[in-house]
Protein backbone atom coordinates (compact mmCIF):
# COMPACT_ATOMS: atom_id res chain seq x y z
CA UNK A 1 0.00 0.00 0.00
CA UNK A 2 1.29 3.48 -0.83
CA UNK A 3 2.26 5.74 2.01
CA UNK A 4 -0.47 8.29 2.51
CA UNK A 5 -1.83 10.67 5.13
CA UNK A 6 -5.63 10.82 5.34
CA UNK A 7 -7.53 13.58 7.12
CA UNK A 8 -10.92 15.31 7.10
CA UNK A 9 -11.44 18.73 5.51
CA UNK A 10 -14.49 19.61 7.57
CA UNK A 11 -17.54 17.36 7.52
CA UNK A 12 -17.75 16.48 3.84
CA UNK A 13 -14.32 15.91 2.26
CA UNK A 14 -11.34 13.63 2.81
CA UNK A 15 -7.80 14.90 2.19
CA UNK A 16 -5.35 12.37 0.73
CA UNK A 17 -1.71 13.36 0.93
CA UNK A 18 0.63 10.78 -0.62
CA UNK A 19 4.24 10.75 0.60
CA UNK A 20 5.19 10.80 -3.08
CA UNK A 21 3.38 13.94 -4.26
CA UNK A 22 3.68 12.88 -7.91
CA UNK A 23 0.98 10.31 -7.12
CA UNK A 24 -1.70 13.01 -6.58
CA UNK A 25 -2.78 12.93 -10.23
CA UNK A 26 -2.93 9.17 -10.57
CA UNK A 27 -4.86 8.96 -7.31
CA UNK A 28 -7.31 11.63 -8.42
CA UNK A 29 -7.84 10.01 -11.81
CA UNK A 30 -8.49 6.57 -10.32
CA UNK A 31 -10.74 7.98 -7.59
CA UNK A 32 -12.87 9.75 -10.19
CA UNK A 33 -13.20 6.52 -12.13
CA UNK A 34 -14.83 4.87 -9.10
CA UNK A 35 -17.70 7.44 -9.38
CA UNK A 36 -18.15 7.09 -5.62
CA UNK A 37 -17.13 10.62 -4.66
CA UNK A 38 -18.91 13.88 -5.47
CA UNK A 39 -15.80 15.78 -6.60
CA UNK A 40 -12.14 14.78 -6.57
CA UNK A 41 -9.87 17.82 -6.67
CA UNK A 42 -6.07 17.76 -6.59
CA UNK A 43 -4.18 20.58 -4.90
CA UNK A 44 -0.45 21.26 -4.70
CA UNK A 45 0.12 18.91 -1.78
CA UNK A 46 -3.00 16.85 -1.35
CA UNK A 47 -6.06 15.70 -3.23
CA UNK A 48 -9.54 16.19 -1.77
CA UNK A 49 -12.46 13.81 -2.28
CA UNK A 50 -15.85 15.25 -1.42
CA UNK A 51 -18.71 13.11 -0.12
CA UNK A 52 -22.22 13.77 1.14
CA UNK A 53 -22.31 13.14 4.91
CA UNK A 54 -26.00 12.30 4.57
CA UNK A 55 -25.00 9.18 2.60
CA UNK A 56 -21.82 8.25 4.43
CA UNK A 57 -20.54 9.38 7.82
CA UNK A 58 -17.12 11.08 7.88
CA UNK A 59 -15.48 8.24 9.84
CA UNK A 60 -16.88 5.76 7.31
CA UNK A 61 -15.57 7.91 4.45
CA UNK A 62 -12.05 7.72 5.90
CA UNK A 63 -12.33 3.94 6.28
CA UNK A 64 -13.64 3.62 2.75
CA UNK A 65 -10.69 5.63 1.46
CA UNK A 66 -8.23 3.47 3.43
CA UNK A 67 -9.76 0.34 1.97
CA UNK A 68 -9.61 1.76 -1.55
CA UNK A 69 -5.98 2.83 -1.11
CA UNK A 70 -4.99 -0.68 -0.07
CA UNK A 71 -6.03 -1.88 -3.53
CA UNK A 72 -4.77 1.15 -5.48
CA UNK A 73 -2.25 0.50 -8.23
CA UNK A 74 -0.86 3.21 -10.44
CA UNK A 75 -1.71 2.58 -14.07
CA UNK A 76 1.06 2.93 -16.60
CA UNK A 77 -1.07 5.02 -18.95
CA UNK A 78 -2.52 7.42 -16.43
CA UNK A 79 -1.23 10.58 -18.08
CA UNK A 80 -2.30 12.64 -21.07
CA UNK A 81 -0.35 13.26 -24.29
CA UNK A 82 1.91 16.37 -24.24
CA UNK A 83 0.43 19.58 -25.61
CA UNK A 84 2.13 22.22 -27.80
CA UNK A 85 1.46 25.80 -26.74
CA UNK A 86 2.60 28.96 -28.50
CA UNK A 87 3.71 31.91 -26.41
CA UNK A 88 3.46 35.34 -28.01
CA UNK A 89 6.13 37.46 -26.33
CA UNK A 90 5.62 40.70 -28.27
CA UNK A 91 6.04 43.73 -26.01
CA UNK A 92 2.38 44.49 -25.45
CA UNK A 93 1.71 40.86 -24.50
CA UNK A 94 4.59 40.59 -22.04
CA UNK A 95 4.45 43.66 -19.77
CA UNK A 96 6.69 42.24 -17.03
CA UNK A 97 9.20 40.31 -19.12
CA UNK A 98 11.80 43.07 -19.28
CA UNK A 99 11.82 43.63 -15.51
CA UNK A 100 11.97 39.90 -14.72
CA UNK A 101 14.83 39.29 -17.15
CA UNK A 102 16.75 42.24 -15.69
CA UNK A 103 16.24 40.98 -12.11
CA UNK A 104 17.72 37.66 -13.23
CA UNK A 105 20.63 39.38 -15.04
CA UNK A 106 19.53 37.87 -18.33
CA UNK A 107 18.39 39.23 -21.65
CA UNK A 108 14.71 38.71 -22.44
CA UNK A 109 15.69 36.07 -24.99
CA UNK A 110 17.84 34.18 -22.50
CA UNK A 111 15.09 34.30 -19.87
CA UNK A 112 12.49 32.95 -22.29
CA UNK A 113 14.82 30.24 -23.59
CA UNK A 114 15.30 28.97 -20.05
CA UNK A 115 11.53 28.89 -19.52
CA UNK A 116 10.85 27.13 -22.82
CA UNK A 117 13.60 24.56 -22.28
CA UNK A 118 12.27 23.61 -18.83
CA UNK A 119 10.35 20.37 -18.38
CA UNK A 120 6.96 22.00 -17.95
CA UNK A 121 4.10 19.99 -16.49
CA UNK A 122 0.56 21.03 -15.65
CA UNK A 123 0.38 20.41 -11.95
CA UNK A 124 -3.19 21.37 -11.25
CA UNK A 125 -6.08 23.06 -12.97
CA UNK A 126 -7.92 25.22 -10.56
CA UNK A 127 -8.74 28.47 -8.98
CA UNK A 128 -11.00 29.43 -11.89
CA UNK A 129 -11.99 27.71 -15.15
CA UNK A 130 -9.05 27.23 -17.47
CA UNK A 131 -6.40 28.39 -15.00
CA UNK A 132 -3.41 26.02 -14.94
CA UNK A 133 -0.57 25.88 -12.44
CA UNK A 134 2.53 24.72 -14.31
CA UNK A 135 5.57 23.33 -12.47
CA UNK A 136 9.09 22.50 -13.54
CA UNK A 137 10.39 25.94 -14.53
CA UNK A 138 14.22 26.11 -14.32
CA UNK A 139 14.93 27.01 -10.69
CA UNK A 140 17.72 29.35 -11.72
CA UNK A 141 14.98 31.84 -12.58
CA UNK A 142 13.35 33.75 -9.75
CA UNK A 143 10.43 36.14 -9.49
CA UNK A 144 7.68 37.13 -7.08
CA UNK A 145 4.04 38.06 -7.31
CA UNK A 146 3.32 41.71 -8.12
CA UNK A 147 3.05 43.96 -5.07
CA UNK A 148 -0.27 45.24 -6.42
CA UNK A 149 -2.34 42.77 -8.47
CA UNK A 150 -3.60 43.92 -11.87
CA UNK A 151 -7.30 44.64 -12.18
CA UNK A 152 -7.31 42.84 -15.49
CA UNK A 153 -5.12 40.20 -17.05
CA UNK A 154 -6.13 39.04 -20.52
CA UNK A 155 -7.17 35.41 -21.12
CA UNK A 156 -4.20 33.32 -22.29
CA UNK A 157 -1.68 35.38 -20.33
CA UNK A 158 1.21 33.48 -18.81
CA UNK A 159 2.39 34.53 -15.37
CA UNK A 160 5.73 33.60 -13.80
CA UNK A 161 6.78 33.17 -10.17
CA UNK A 162 9.84 31.18 -9.06
CA UNK A 163 9.55 27.61 -10.31
CA UNK A 164 6.07 28.03 -11.73
CA UNK A 165 3.94 29.38 -14.53
CA UNK A 166 0.30 30.35 -14.18
CA UNK A 167 -1.82 30.16 -17.32
CA UNK A 168 -4.87 32.42 -17.20
CA UNK A 169 -7.86 30.76 -18.90
CA UNK A 170 -10.15 33.74 -18.37
CA UNK A 171 -9.61 37.48 -18.34
CA UNK A 172 -9.77 38.90 -14.84
CA UNK A 173 -7.72 40.20 -11.95
CA UNK A 174 -4.30 38.63 -11.51
CA UNK A 175 -1.21 38.97 -9.36
CA UNK A 176 1.45 37.13 -11.37
CA UNK A 177 3.99 39.06 -13.47
CA UNK A 178 3.13 38.40 -17.13
CA UNK A 179 5.76 37.13 -19.60
CA UNK A 180 3.60 36.57 -22.67
CA UNK A 181 0.24 35.43 -23.99
CA UNK A 182 -0.66 32.06 -25.48
CA UNK A 183 -2.15 32.05 -28.96
CA UNK A 184 -4.33 29.07 -27.97
CA UNK A 185 -7.69 29.49 -26.23
CA UNK A 186 -7.37 27.56 -22.97
CA UNK A 187 -11.03 27.67 -22.00
CA UNK A 188 -14.01 28.18 -24.29
CA UNK A 189 -17.41 27.23 -22.91
CA UNK A 190 -18.83 27.08 -26.46
CA UNK A 191 -16.30 24.47 -27.66
CA UNK A 192 -17.19 20.75 -27.69
CA UNK A 193 -14.39 20.21 -25.23
CA UNK A 194 -14.19 23.53 -23.38
CA UNK A 195 -10.84 22.61 -21.82
CA UNK A 196 -7.57 22.50 -23.74
CA UNK A 197 -5.42 21.33 -20.84
CA UNK A 198 -5.42 18.37 -18.46
CA UNK A 199 -3.76 17.85 -15.10
CA UNK A 200 -0.46 15.99 -15.28
CA UNK A 201 0.05 16.88 -18.96
CA UNK A 202 3.49 17.91 -20.27
CA UNK A 203 3.74 21.23 -22.14
CA UNK A 204 6.02 22.00 -25.07
CA UNK A 205 6.30 25.78 -25.21
CA UNK A 206 7.13 27.47 -28.55
CA UNK A 207 8.00 31.16 -28.61
CA UNK A 208 6.44 33.40 -31.24
CA UNK A 209 6.42 37.13 -31.92
CA UNK A 210 9.87 37.70 -30.38
CA UNK B 1 -44.27 31.10 -21.53
CA UNK B 2 -42.14 33.95 -20.34
CA UNK B 3 -41.60 36.95 -18.11
CA UNK B 4 -40.27 40.38 -19.01
CA UNK B 5 -37.79 41.78 -16.51
CA UNK B 6 -38.98 45.30 -15.59
CA UNK B 7 -36.64 45.68 -12.61
CA UNK B 8 -33.68 43.31 -12.36
CA UNK B 9 -32.52 43.67 -8.74
CA UNK B 10 -28.87 43.36 -7.77
CA UNK B 11 -27.15 40.29 -9.23
CA UNK B 12 -30.27 38.19 -9.68
CA UNK B 13 -29.30 34.87 -11.26
CA UNK B 14 -30.83 31.61 -12.44
CA UNK B 15 -29.66 28.61 -10.41
CA UNK B 16 -30.30 24.89 -10.23
CA UNK B 17 -28.40 22.09 -8.47
CA UNK B 18 -24.63 22.71 -8.22
CA UNK B 19 -22.29 21.54 -11.02
CA UNK B 20 -20.79 18.31 -9.75
CA UNK B 21 -17.86 16.20 -10.88
CA UNK B 22 -15.98 18.95 -12.77
CA UNK B 23 -14.40 20.87 -9.91
CA UNK B 24 -10.99 19.39 -10.76
CA UNK B 25 -11.13 21.39 -14.01
CA UNK B 26 -11.45 24.61 -12.05
CA UNK B 27 -15.24 24.80 -12.42
CA UNK B 28 -16.95 26.33 -9.35
CA UNK B 29 -20.01 24.55 -7.94
CA UNK B 30 -22.48 27.43 -8.45
CA UNK B 31 -26.11 26.58 -7.59
CA UNK B 32 -28.26 28.34 -4.99
CA UNK B 33 -26.55 30.08 -2.07
CA UNK B 34 -29.51 29.00 0.09
CA UNK B 35 -30.42 25.49 -1.08
CA UNK B 36 -33.23 25.11 1.43
CA UNK B 37 -35.10 28.29 0.45
CA UNK B 38 -34.88 27.43 -3.23
CA UNK B 39 -36.29 23.97 -2.51
CA UNK B 40 -39.18 25.49 -0.54
CA UNK B 41 -40.00 27.87 -3.42
CA UNK B 42 -39.92 25.02 -5.96
CA UNK B 43 -42.17 22.89 -3.74
CA UNK B 44 -44.97 25.47 -3.92
CA UNK B 45 -45.22 25.00 -7.71
CA UNK B 46 -44.76 21.23 -7.80
CA UNK B 47 -41.15 21.29 -9.04
CA UNK B 48 -38.23 19.15 -7.96
CA UNK B 49 -36.25 20.73 -5.08
CA UNK B 50 -33.32 21.80 -7.29
CA UNK B 51 -35.30 22.87 -10.41
CA UNK B 52 -33.97 26.02 -12.08
CA UNK B 53 -35.21 29.07 -10.13
CA UNK B 54 -34.36 32.74 -9.67
CA UNK B 55 -32.09 33.80 -6.85
CA UNK B 56 -32.70 37.44 -5.94
CA UNK B 57 -30.32 39.03 -3.43
CA UNK B 58 -31.68 42.23 -1.87
CA UNK B 59 -35.05 41.71 -3.63
CA UNK B 60 -36.22 44.69 -5.69
CA UNK B 61 -37.32 42.61 -8.65
CA UNK B 62 -40.28 43.18 -10.98
CA UNK B 63 -41.38 40.60 -13.52
CA UNK B 64 -44.22 41.06 -15.98
CA UNK B 65 -45.94 37.79 -16.91
CA UNK B 66 -46.41 37.45 -20.69
CA UNK B 67 -48.62 34.38 -20.17
CA UNK B 68 -50.40 32.90 -17.13
CA UNK B 69 -47.90 31.58 -14.62
CA UNK B 70 -47.82 29.78 -11.31
CA UNK B 71 -45.11 31.04 -8.98
CA UNK B 72 -43.69 30.20 -5.55
CA UNK B 73 -41.59 32.56 -3.43
CA UNK B 74 -39.48 31.68 -0.38
CA UNK B 75 -36.28 32.81 1.35
CA UNK B 76 -35.63 36.20 2.95
CA UNK B 77 -38.93 37.84 3.92
CA UNK B 78 -39.92 40.58 1.48
CA UNK B 79 -43.16 42.38 0.64
CA UNK B 80 -44.81 40.89 -2.44
CA UNK B 81 -47.48 42.36 -4.66
CA UNK B 82 -49.11 41.52 -7.96
CA UNK B 83 -50.24 44.69 -9.74
CA UNK B 84 -50.34 46.41 -6.36
CA UNK B 85 -52.41 43.71 -4.62
CA UNK B 86 -50.44 42.24 -1.67
CA UNK B 87 -49.38 38.63 -2.15
CA UNK B 88 -47.88 36.07 0.16
CA UNK B 89 -44.57 34.30 0.25
CA UNK B 90 -44.70 30.58 1.04
CA UNK B 91 -47.98 30.22 -0.86
CA UNK B 92 -48.68 29.17 -4.45
CA UNK B 93 -49.30 32.36 -6.41
CA UNK B 94 -51.21 32.57 -9.70
CA UNK B 95 -50.20 35.39 -12.00
CA UNK B 96 -52.22 36.19 -15.11
CA UNK B 97 -50.79 37.32 -18.42
CA UNK B 98 -50.08 41.04 -18.27
CA UNK B 99 -49.79 41.19 -14.48
CA UNK B 100 -46.59 42.30 -12.78
CA UNK B 101 -45.03 40.56 -9.80
CA UNK B 102 -43.12 42.96 -7.55
CA UNK B 103 -40.75 41.83 -4.82
CA UNK B 104 -39.63 44.37 -2.24
CA UNK B 105 -36.36 44.56 -0.31
CA UNK B 106 -35.99 42.14 2.60
CA UNK B 107 -34.91 43.56 5.93
CA UNK B 108 -33.80 40.28 7.47
CA UNK B 109 -31.95 37.75 5.37
CA UNK B 110 -30.60 38.47 1.91
CA UNK B 111 -31.86 36.18 -0.83
CA UNK B 112 -35.39 35.69 -2.12
CA UNK B 113 -36.10 32.70 -4.40
CA UNK B 114 -38.70 32.74 -7.14
CA UNK B 115 -39.74 29.42 -8.65
CA UNK B 116 -42.09 28.98 -11.58
CA UNK B 117 -44.09 25.88 -12.42
CA UNK B 118 -41.97 23.83 -14.85
CA UNK B 119 -38.82 25.78 -14.00
CA UNK B 120 -36.96 28.50 -15.88
CA UNK B 121 -35.24 27.77 -19.16
CA UNK B 122 -31.52 28.64 -19.19
CA UNK B 123 -28.23 28.11 -20.98
CA UNK B 124 -26.67 24.76 -20.20
CA UNK B 125 -22.95 24.32 -19.56
CA UNK B 126 -21.57 20.85 -18.82
CA UNK B 127 -25.14 19.61 -18.48
CA UNK B 128 -26.15 22.17 -15.86
CA UNK B 129 -28.07 25.46 -15.95
CA UNK B 130 -26.63 27.20 -12.88
CA UNK B 131 -25.18 30.65 -13.56
CA UNK B 132 -21.47 30.93 -12.82
CA UNK B 133 -20.92 34.69 -12.62
CA UNK B 134 -17.09 34.73 -12.41
CA UNK B 135 -16.70 32.62 -15.56
CA UNK B 136 -19.81 33.77 -17.38
CA UNK B 137 -21.68 30.60 -18.29
CA UNK B 138 -25.03 28.96 -17.53
CA UNK B 139 -28.22 30.82 -16.64
CA UNK B 140 -29.05 33.80 -18.82
CA UNK B 141 -25.94 34.25 -21.00
CA UNK B 142 -23.79 33.61 -17.95
CA UNK B 143 -24.71 36.89 -16.29
CA UNK B 144 -27.06 38.53 -13.82
CA UNK B 145 -30.48 39.71 -15.00
CA UNK B 146 -30.86 43.11 -16.62
CA UNK B 147 -33.85 45.29 -17.17
CA UNK B 148 -35.41 44.35 -20.50
CA UNK B 149 -34.40 40.66 -20.40
CA UNK B 150 -36.97 37.99 -21.24
CA UNK B 151 -37.04 34.95 -18.97
CA UNK B 152 -38.42 31.86 -20.64
CA UNK B 153 -39.98 29.02 -18.73
CA UNK B 154 -39.97 25.33 -19.50
CA UNK B 155 -43.04 23.38 -20.48
CA UNK B 156 -44.44 20.60 -18.43
CA UNK B 157 -45.09 22.38 -15.17
CA UNK B 158 -47.88 20.21 -13.84
CA UNK B 159 -48.06 21.73 -10.39
CA UNK B 160 -50.08 24.62 -9.17
CA UNK B 161 -53.64 23.47 -9.74
CA UNK B 162 -53.83 23.29 -5.97
CA UNK B 163 -52.71 26.09 -3.71
CA UNK B 164 -49.92 24.96 -1.38
CA UNK B 165 -48.50 26.65 1.69
CA UNK B 166 -45.15 25.95 3.30
CA UNK B 167 -45.85 24.43 6.73
CA UNK B 168 -45.18 27.09 9.39
CA UNK B 169 -42.53 25.05 11.19
CA UNK B 170 -40.50 24.80 7.98
CA UNK B 171 -40.24 28.52 7.26
CA UNK B 172 -36.84 29.89 8.11
CA UNK B 173 -36.86 32.64 10.71
CA UNK B 174 -34.02 35.03 9.90
CA UNK B 175 -32.54 37.82 11.99
CA UNK B 176 -29.36 39.90 11.92
CA UNK B 177 -27.52 37.20 13.87
CA UNK B 178 -26.45 33.84 12.56
CA UNK B 179 -25.24 30.83 14.53
CA UNK B 180 -23.46 28.45 12.18
CA UNK B 181 -22.35 24.98 13.16
CA UNK B 182 -18.88 24.31 11.88
CA UNK B 183 -16.12 21.72 11.92
CA UNK B 184 -12.38 22.40 12.30
CA UNK B 185 -10.58 22.87 8.99
CA UNK B 186 -7.07 21.55 8.27
CA UNK B 187 -5.51 24.80 9.56
CA UNK B 188 -7.60 25.27 12.71
CA UNK B 189 -4.38 25.51 14.76
CA UNK B 190 -3.92 29.01 13.26
CA UNK B 191 -6.85 30.29 15.35
CA UNK B 192 -6.28 29.07 18.92
CA UNK B 193 -9.10 29.81 21.39
CA UNK B 194 -11.37 31.01 18.58
CA UNK B 195 -14.46 29.69 20.33
CA UNK B 196 -14.10 32.19 23.17
CA UNK B 197 -13.41 35.35 21.15
CA UNK B 198 -16.36 35.68 18.87
CA UNK B 199 -17.23 39.18 17.70
CA UNK B 200 -17.61 38.34 14.03
CA UNK B 201 -19.53 40.45 11.55
CA UNK B 202 -20.08 40.25 7.80
CA UNK B 203 -18.54 43.21 5.97
CA UNK B 204 -19.83 44.88 2.81
CA UNK B 205 -17.68 42.59 0.69
CA UNK B 206 -20.24 39.90 0.00
CA UNK B 207 -21.29 38.20 -3.21
CA UNK B 208 -21.74 34.69 -4.60
CA UNK B 209 -18.00 34.01 -4.30
CA UNK B 210 -17.81 34.69 -0.60
CA UNK B 211 -18.47 36.83 2.44
CA UNK B 212 -15.74 38.72 4.24
CA UNK B 213 -15.99 38.28 8.02
CA UNK B 214 -14.35 40.87 10.26
CA UNK B 215 -13.55 40.36 13.94
CA UNK B 216 -10.78 39.23 16.27
CA UNK B 217 -9.01 36.86 13.94
CA UNK B 218 -5.32 36.30 14.67
CA UNK B 219 -2.87 38.13 12.41
CA UNK B 220 -1.18 35.99 9.81
CA UNK B 221 2.58 36.11 9.71
CA UNK B 222 3.90 37.34 6.36
CA UNK B 223 1.61 36.82 3.40
CA UNK B 224 0.29 33.70 5.11
CA UNK B 225 0.16 31.80 1.86
CA UNK B 226 0.39 28.03 1.77
CA UNK B 227 0.55 25.75 -1.24
CA UNK B 228 -2.72 25.97 -3.16
CA UNK B 229 -5.12 23.43 -1.72
CA UNK B 230 -8.59 22.24 -2.72
CA UNK B 231 -11.40 24.23 -1.08
CA UNK B 232 -15.16 23.87 -1.23
CA UNK B 233 -18.07 26.19 -0.45
CA UNK B 234 -18.41 26.57 3.32
CA UNK B 235 -14.66 26.92 3.87
CA UNK B 236 -13.58 29.75 6.18
CA UNK B 237 -10.17 31.06 5.14
CA UNK B 238 -7.97 33.58 6.98
CA UNK B 239 -6.66 36.40 4.80
CA UNK B 240 -3.54 38.60 5.15
CA UNK B 241 -5.77 41.65 5.68
CA UNK B 242 -6.78 40.30 9.10
CA UNK B 243 -10.27 39.17 8.15
CA UNK B 244 -11.68 35.82 7.14
CA UNK B 245 -13.56 34.79 4.02
CA UNK B 246 -16.47 32.34 3.94
CA UNK B 247 -16.67 30.66 0.54
CA UNK B 248 -20.01 30.54 -1.30
CA UNK B 249 -21.10 28.52 -4.37
CA UNK B 250 -19.17 30.52 -7.02
CA UNK B 251 -15.92 30.34 -5.03
CA UNK B 252 -12.61 29.30 -6.57
CA UNK B 253 -11.76 25.58 -6.52
CA UNK B 254 -8.33 25.92 -4.92
CA UNK B 255 -6.95 28.44 -2.47
CA UNK B 256 -3.72 29.35 -0.76
CA UNK B 257 -5.04 30.91 2.45
CA UNK B 258 -5.24 28.94 5.71
CA UNK B 259 -8.49 26.96 5.84
CA UNK B 260 -9.38 27.25 9.50
CA UNK B 261 -13.04 26.20 9.72
CA UNK B 262 -15.64 24.55 7.53
CA UNK B 263 -19.30 25.51 7.93
CA UNK B 264 -21.13 22.20 8.33
CA UNK B 265 -23.27 21.12 5.39
CA UNK B 266 -26.33 21.18 7.67
CA UNK B 267 -26.01 24.97 8.06
CA UNK B 268 -24.19 25.94 4.86
CA UNK B 269 -27.44 27.16 3.27
CA UNK B 270 -27.59 29.89 5.93
CA UNK B 271 -24.48 31.53 4.46
CA UNK B 272 -26.72 32.56 1.58
CA UNK B 273 -28.82 34.72 3.90
CA UNK B 274 -26.11 36.72 5.68
CA UNK B 275 -26.31 40.46 5.02
CA UNK B 276 -23.49 42.96 5.38
CA UNK B 277 -23.33 43.95 9.05
CA UNK B 278 -24.96 40.76 10.36
CA UNK B 279 -23.42 39.08 13.42
CA UNK B 280 -21.98 35.61 13.03
CA UNK B 281 -21.25 33.07 15.71
CA UNK B 282 -19.60 29.72 15.01
CA UNK B 283 -20.59 26.64 16.99
CA UNK B 284 -17.96 23.92 17.10
CA UNK B 285 -18.93 20.40 16.10
CA UNK B 286 -16.99 17.25 15.41
CA UNK B 287 -17.35 15.96 11.86
CA UNK B 288 -19.42 13.03 13.16
CA UNK B 289 -21.76 15.32 15.11
CA UNK B 290 -22.12 17.57 12.07
CA UNK B 291 -23.15 14.58 9.96
CA UNK B 292 -25.72 13.70 12.63
CA UNK B 293 -27.04 17.30 12.60
CA UNK B 294 -27.43 17.03 8.83
CA UNK B 295 -29.38 13.81 9.16
CA UNK B 296 -31.73 15.39 11.71
CA UNK B 297 -32.29 18.45 9.54
CA UNK B 298 -32.98 16.47 6.37
CA UNK B 299 -35.30 14.15 8.28
CA UNK B 300 -37.20 17.18 9.60
CA UNK B 301 -37.88 18.34 6.03
CA UNK B 302 -38.32 14.85 4.55
CA UNK B 303 -42.12 14.73 4.34
CA UNK B 304 -42.41 18.13 2.65
CA UNK B 305 -39.16 18.07 0.61
CA UNK B 306 -38.37 14.39 -0.05
CA UNK B 307 -35.72 15.22 -2.66
CA UNK B 308 -33.94 17.98 -0.71
CA UNK B 309 -30.14 17.65 -0.86
CA UNK B 310 -28.49 20.28 1.28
Amino acid sequence: MIECRLFLLGDDAVGIQPADRQLRHALALSLRETCEWVDVVPGKEFTAAQFNPFDIRPSEAIRKMEAWLSTFQEKADSSYAPVDLHLDVSNDRAPDLGALAAENNLSEEEFLEKVAQSELIIDILGFMPGFAYVEGVDEVLTGERLAVPRQRVEAGSVGFVSGQLGLYGLSGPGGWPIIGRLTETLFDPARDDPFLLREGQLIRLKLVGA
Amino acid sequence: MSFAVLQAGIQSTLQEAPRRGVRYMGIPASGPADTLSMALANRLVGNAAAECALEVPYGMLSLKAMTDHIVGIAGATAAINVDGQPGLMHRTLKIKAGQTLNIGAPEYGLRVYVAVSGGFAADTFLGNKSTCLPAGFGGLKGRALRKGDMLNTQNGGGGGSTILETPMKMRQVLSHSFALRCVPGPDESRIPDWEHKQDFKATRRADRIGIEIAGSWPKLKGAGLKASAPVFPGAIQLTPSGTAFALLPDAQTTGGYPHVLQVALADRHLLGQIRPGDNIRFLKRSAEDAAYDLRLKQTFFEDWLPDLRL
